[in-house]
């Protein structure tokens, strides 16, 4: 079944599905991996925007505290205790503020060391630390002097703040001017506030993308304030090592940081496979470089989980729709595999297999309906066809027995052959159908040969049944010494009565007395037959009468035809001259006649299929049209004279045949010697013949004596008892002793002596007895 | 054809002699052979066959001829056949019926034989 339609079906659709859905999911992939990715960039501008932006807000808001704390010191004047209030009250109140001082401008204080209270958180507790002693020194510490030197409020490099806080911080510092007097402006005192290196790198770490990102702070001298590593911190960038990020690039990225722009670069994750990328930008606030390294692959995670997602959803509907299609075709062709199934059983002849139901409106209910109807009808027919098979052959059969019958009425059963030195005679029917209507017919009588050729009107059965009544009627008369002219009327009168059905015969009718040549002959409105003569032929002139069977009572006129030796007669029926070829051009009696003559030299029986195949070539391919019926008659030449006497047996036996014979012989100018040879031969067969035969006085004994170009024949007939003189007879020994001598015998020693050839034959209950002595030429002409 | 048949008698000689002139066939076989039983019967040393004027003969004759020839030679006797024509020579040659005969082609060889037989009968 691999090449089904359902198999195919199958395959087709699957593969059409999967290159569109494929199509349609890579379409989608790209549009959405597009906007995936925008998003996901847009994200991470935005948290890191945000992230920042909390930074700055933080950072902004320690500046602004500051600030504020700065500009009332600008404007009043308080009381140490005051001041130590106010601080405490910045601390307690700002989460953000790990600690700050009001570093009094020494000039202004009591006390040498100056004063600067700092209040700081410790543990959660607002603790006090004055950092004006000895081991604080805090006009010596940069947080006092960078401000002051700037003129202006800083953040300072990050450092360990001991004696304070303990912790690593760095500070936002203020200087604080007043204006004396006389409008001249000096320094108060430096504010400051001290941010925690952990804070910053709580409020840094905000920035991150991905789970293992994080961020980078540093200083601007590039000291690291915030990253991965806690060991790291307070370091300077240039001692970080990252994998195959050279110095140079730390330096590019930082130098261009500082100035504002933002950097990027890539480099293999260091502790995880992919690639990392490094952000830096910088803090407005501050003015410090700040960074974020994050994983691309982390970054891209939700797009790697959508590409597996819509992978899975594109395997999963693809499945699903195979086996849709899968189903939904099986379902729809099942009916054509039953139905092929079927059909091959059908075409092994198994009509009754079942075919698949059908009910629905489709194209296939509809082939099945067509099919079911089919194998109704083709049973049917199949039925019908041996019905009338089994009839046609039994009809076949029946006219094969009505052929074989109606050939055996006709001598030589349709194609006979009858030659002796007298006369020769041949004649074929060929029906056109299996039975047909044509006949013809011989019968040689003593003197008489009679012959008759006809033709029935129409062909087939009801032809071959009327051909049956007239050959019965043709051959009941042929024995009959009537001449051919009464024959046929009776005939007519014959076939006429109760021939309700109007068939009727053409019919020829002859009768040809052998010795003489002469045919008489009677036409029932036959075809004329043709004569050949000395090489030439010419159709028989002859007059006819009506043909028999339509009106009693006709006349018909007897024809004489006067045949020489050489001779030869084609009667025929008009299946030849009728015949016709592809052209429609009738064959003609012309050119029967060529045909004839051109086939004068061959022996009759080779004349005759020689004429039939002519008509077959003529007529080529197309059937036969109609029955075909030749005979052909020889009245043969002979060179030779013969004559033929009876005798009977009484007295003077021997003188009567030699008279005859002696009279015979001198006409026929045969010279004396032989003459008298031949009477000694007469006497001793004759004598033989007297002796041993037994002949009744009224049985003649019948003597024929021939002579050819180089021989002379004597040919004796008696009808007496069976005798070979030349086996049977006595044979004396010669040259013995006359004493010993028989006396009788020496007739058969003397014809053997005198003739050359002797046979004896018993025929016709005759014995035929003929020798043959061969003589000199002789003077061939006809005798006087 | 007939047969007509002459008788000569020579007493002197002992000698019949028996013209024949026509044919001597089955027809005519019948009377020569009682003449001729007569002729032989008479006990003449020699019995002389002229065919001089034999046109014919046939076995039939030829028959009674042997059968007369055969009584002669029994009683010590003679039979001749002289004036054989050629075609009546060739049936007695078919028939190989000279050897026992005596032959004389014609009248003179008769003459002599029967010169020789008067002689040989003085001698004695």
């Amino acid at each position: 079944m691999r090449n089904s339609i359902s198999t195919r079906l199958i395959v087709l659709l699957t593969l059409a599905l999967a290159v569109i859905l494929g199509g349609g999911m890579l379409l989608d992939y790209r549009i959405s991996r597009e906007e995936i990715l925008t998003r996901l960039s847009e994200e991470a501008a935005v948290e890191v925007s945000v992230a920042v932006s909390d930074m700055e807000n933080w950072l902004n808001g320690i500046e602004a505290t500051t600030r504020l704390l700065g500009r009332i010191l600008e404007q009043r004047e308080y009381s140490q205790e005051g001041l130590q209030q106010m601080l405490r009250d910045v601390v307690a109140n700002n989460d953000e503020i790990f600690g700050a001082a009001i570093a009094v401008s020494p000039e202004f204080t009591d006390d040498s060391e100056g004063f600067s209270p700092y209040y700081f958180l410790d543990d959660g507790t607002v603790s006090y630390a004055d950092l004006a002693n000895a081991r604080a020194d805090y006009q010596q510490q940069p947080w006092f002097k960078e401000p002051i030197a700037a003129g202006k409020a800083v953040w300072t490099e990050p450092y360990y703040d001991a004696g304070g806080g303990e912790v690593n911080m760095t500070t936002f510092a203020v200087p604080v001017y007043r204006i004396d007097d006389n409008g001249n402006r000096f320094l108060y005192a430096v504010v400051t506030a001290d941010v925690t290196l952990a804070a910053l790198q709580r409020v840094a770490g905000q920035l991150h993308l991905g789970e293992s990102s994080y961020s980078l702070l540093f200083s601007k001298e590039g000291l690291m304030m915030s990253t991965r590593t806690q060991a790291s911190v307070m370091e300077h960038y240039s001692v970080l090592s990252y994998q195959d990020v050279n110095l140079d690039s730390w330096h590019q990225m930082f130098s261009r940081a500082l100035l504002g722009e933002p950097s990027t670069y890539r480099f293999p994750c260091p502790e995880s496979a992919g690639q990392c990328t490094i952000r830096l930008g910088r803090l407005k606030t501050t003015g410090w470089p700040i960074g974020l390294v994050y994983s691309q692959e982390e970054i891209l995670s939700p797009l790697h989980q959508y590409e597996v997602k819509i992978l899975l959803l594109g395997v999963s509907t693809l499945l699903l729709m195979a086996i849709t299609v899968y189903l939904v075709t099986s379902r729809l062709t099942r009916p054509l595999q039953q139905l092929s199934s079927a059909t091959a059983h059908m075409a092994k002849g198994e009509l009754d297999v079942a075919l698949p139901q059908a009910t629905g409106k489709d194209e296939v209910s509809t082939l099945v309906r067509s099919f079911n109807s089919m194998n109704r009808d083709l049973k049917a027919y199949i039925n019908d066809l041996e019905t009338a098979t089994a009839n046609k052959s039994r009809l076949e059969g029946e006219l094969a027995a009505a052929r074989e019958i109606q050939m055996s009425m006709l001598p030589g059963s349709g194609e006979a052959l009858w030659q002796d030195d007298d006369i020769s005679l041949w004649a074929k029917v060929r029906p056109a159908k299996t039975v047909g209507g044509d006949l013809y017919t011989y019968f040689l009588g003593e003197k008489h040969l009679f012959i008759a050729v006809g033709d029935v009107s129409d062909k087939g059965v009801a032809a071959a049944l009327f051909m049956a009544r007239a050959i019965s009627l043709i051959q009941q008369l042929s024995g009959t010494a009537m001449p051919p002219d009464k024959a046929m009327a009776e005939l007519n009168n014959a076939l006429e009565r109760d021939n309700h059905s109007c068939m009727f015969v053409t019919l020829f009718l002859g009768v040809l007395e052998i010795s003489s040549g002469q045919l008489r002959f009677a036409s029932a409105g036959h075809t004329a037959p043709s004569l050949l003569r000395a090489g030439k032929v010419t159709t028989v002139d002859q007059e006819t009468g009506p043909a028999l069977g339509l009106a009693d009572n006709q006349f018909y006129p007897i024809n004489t035809l006067q045949l020489l030796r050489g001779d030869r007669l084609a009667v025929y029926t008009d299946g030849i001259d009728e015949a016709f070829n592809d052209q429609q051009e009738m064959y003609g009696v012309d050119r029967f006649n060529q045909e004839f003559q051109a086939s004068g030299e061959l022996p009759i029986a080779e004349a005759g299929l020689q004429l039939f195949n002519s008509v077959d070539t003529y007529t080529g391919e197309l059937p036969q049209s109609d029955d075909i019926t030749l005979l052909l008659l020889q009245y043969p030449k002979v060179d030779e004279f013969r004559e033929t006497e009876a005798f009977d047996l009484g007295d003077g036996l021997t003188g009567r045949v030699q008279s005859w014979l002696g009279a015979t012989l001198e006409k026929w100018s045969i010279a004396l010697e032989t003459v008298m040879e031949f009477d000694l031969v007469a006497e001793e067969l004759v004598t033989n013949v007297q002796k041993y035969s037994g002949l009744e006085a009224d049985q003649l004994l019948q003597m024929t004596v021939i002579k050819t170009a180089n021989s002379l024949v004597l040919e004796l007939r008696d009808q007496g008892k069976a005798f070979n003189p030349f086996q049977d007879g006595h044979r004396s020994k010669l040259g013995a002793d006359i004493e010993s001598a028989e006396i009788g015998g020496l007739g058969v020693h003397l014809v053997t002596q005198l003739t050359d050839q002797q046979n004896y034959r018993r025929e016709n209950e005759c014995n035929v007895l003929r020798v043959e002595k061969t003589i000199a030429g002789q003077d061939n002409d006809t005798p006087a | 054809m007939d047969l007509t048949t002459t008788v000569a008698i020579d007493e002197e000689n002992s000698v019949a002699r028996v013209a024949l002139a026509g044919a001597l066939n089955t027809d005519t076989a019948p009377a020569f052979e009682l003449r001729l039983q007569d002729v032989v019967a008479a006990g003449h040393e020699l019995t002389v066959l002229d065919m001089k004027d034999l046109d014919y003969i046939s076995s039939a004759g030829l028959r009674v001829i042997f059968k007369a020839a055969k009584q002669t030679k029994s009683s010590g006797r003679k039979l001749a056949a002289a004036n054989r024509k050629p075609h009546i020579d060739k049936v007695f040659e078919i028939l190989k019926a000279l050897p026992d005969m005596a032959v004389f082609a014609n009248d003179q060889e008769l003459d002599d034989y029967l010169d020789s037989m008067q002689r040989k009968a003085r001698d004695e």
